[in-house]
């Protein structure tokens, strides 16, 4: 049992957008990779408020760049997974084969 | 890039808006990548479009900051609702009971009818209207950091209290429906977030000072 130690459909697709973006992983590189990846739109408020989340949950950890005149003198907010989050991804993608395994998904609904 | 598109500035009161519900440091952060995509969007696809999906995003972000300001301090925020229902139940008829104590004071049913007339019925509103602005103000101090979460739940509660009394008098007491008690209690719920507006924005104001310094 992992009780609330789970990922959250959002959290799991945040989580793999930032495993994918690796140092390049900040609020407006994640919100378009997720766009483009699932054809969603995002705001970017939904965006930080689930990483929040999962940097509370000790998922993803995050650090500020260097403020850039392209932002307006603001800074970046860059993000990557933790050990602890890596585990989480795996439980779930591991819960999603298990669950998935042997269904014609495609089949059943064209 | 162009430099055309360098004066291009996103809607002022969409930044100000993302500044009043977002933390100081959360919403430097937001106010950078929205300015960065914003900045992208405005030289492919032009301002009009560009602007379009700063306000989208923004409204979509701020109910995000609203919900995510009410879970980090659960229960703060709903000590600060509860104190601002409670001051709303119990203060709710001071502003009708000094603006009578005046009135008789100085005999103004006998001397100025008219004055006493607007008094007795707008000027108990206007009164009310202060009221709910001090209310949200109070309100705003004590949920420190989520102003704007905490006056606008409760300003949400009373609109809604509103229009429940409004419909209970007409189903329960066959009262003529009217628009104005209701309006009325709109915008003491507006009033009441413009408390935390007020509140919000001298705190932010008072953190660039001490950044300054």
């Amino acid at each position: 049992m992992i009780g609330r130690d789970y990922l959250g459909e959002f959290e799991h697709i945040i989580v793999l957008a930032l495993l994918r973006l690796q140092d390049r992983a900040y609020g407006v590189t994640v919100r378009q990779e997720i766009q483009l990846r699932t054809r969603r739109e995002v705001s970017i408020g939904a965006v930080y408020a689930t990483l929040d989340r999962l940097e509370a949950k000790g998922y993803v950890k995050s650090h500020r760049g260097d403020p850039t005149p392209a932002r307006g003198g603001r800074s970046k907010r860059f993000f990557r997974v933790t050990a602890k989050g890596m585990a989480a991804v795996n439980r779930a993608q591991r819960a999603l084969q298990s669950l998935t395994e042997g269904l014609d998904l495609i089949g059943s609904y064209s | 890039m162009n430099p055309q598109l360098d004066s291009v500035q996103p809607p002022r009161l969409a930044v100000w808006l993302v500044t009043l519900f977002a933390p100081a440091e959360q919403a430097e952060v937001i106010l950078g990548d929205l300015l960065e995509e914003f900045s992208h969007l405005a030289s492919s696809t032009g301002t009009a479009s560009a602007r379009g999906w700063y306000w989208r995003q923004t409204l979509r972000t701020l109910a995000h900051l609203t919900g995510s300001g009410f879970r980090t301090a659960p229960w703060l925020t709903v000590a600060a609702v509860l104190l601002g229902f409670l001051l709303m139940r119990f203060a709710f008829r001071l502003p009708e009971q000094a603006i009578m104590a005046v009135l008789d004071r100085y005999q103004v049913y006998d001397h100025h009818f008219d004055v006493y007339k607007f008094w007795i019925s707008d000027g108990i509103v206007i009164g009310l209207v202060f009221l709910s602005t001090l209310i949200g103000c109070i309100v705003a101090v004590v949920a420190k950091g989520r102003e704007m979460t905490a006056t606008m739940a409760l300003g949400f509660i009373r609109a809604a209290l509103g229009v429940i009394g409004a419909v209970m008098m007409v189903v329960l007491y066959e009262h003529n429906w009217t628009l104005w008690p209701m309006l009325h209690q709109f915008a003491f719920a507006i009033a009441t977030v413009v408390g935390g507006v007020i509140v919000r924005t001298w705190r932010l104001a008072a953190t660039a000072r001490r950044s300054a310094a």
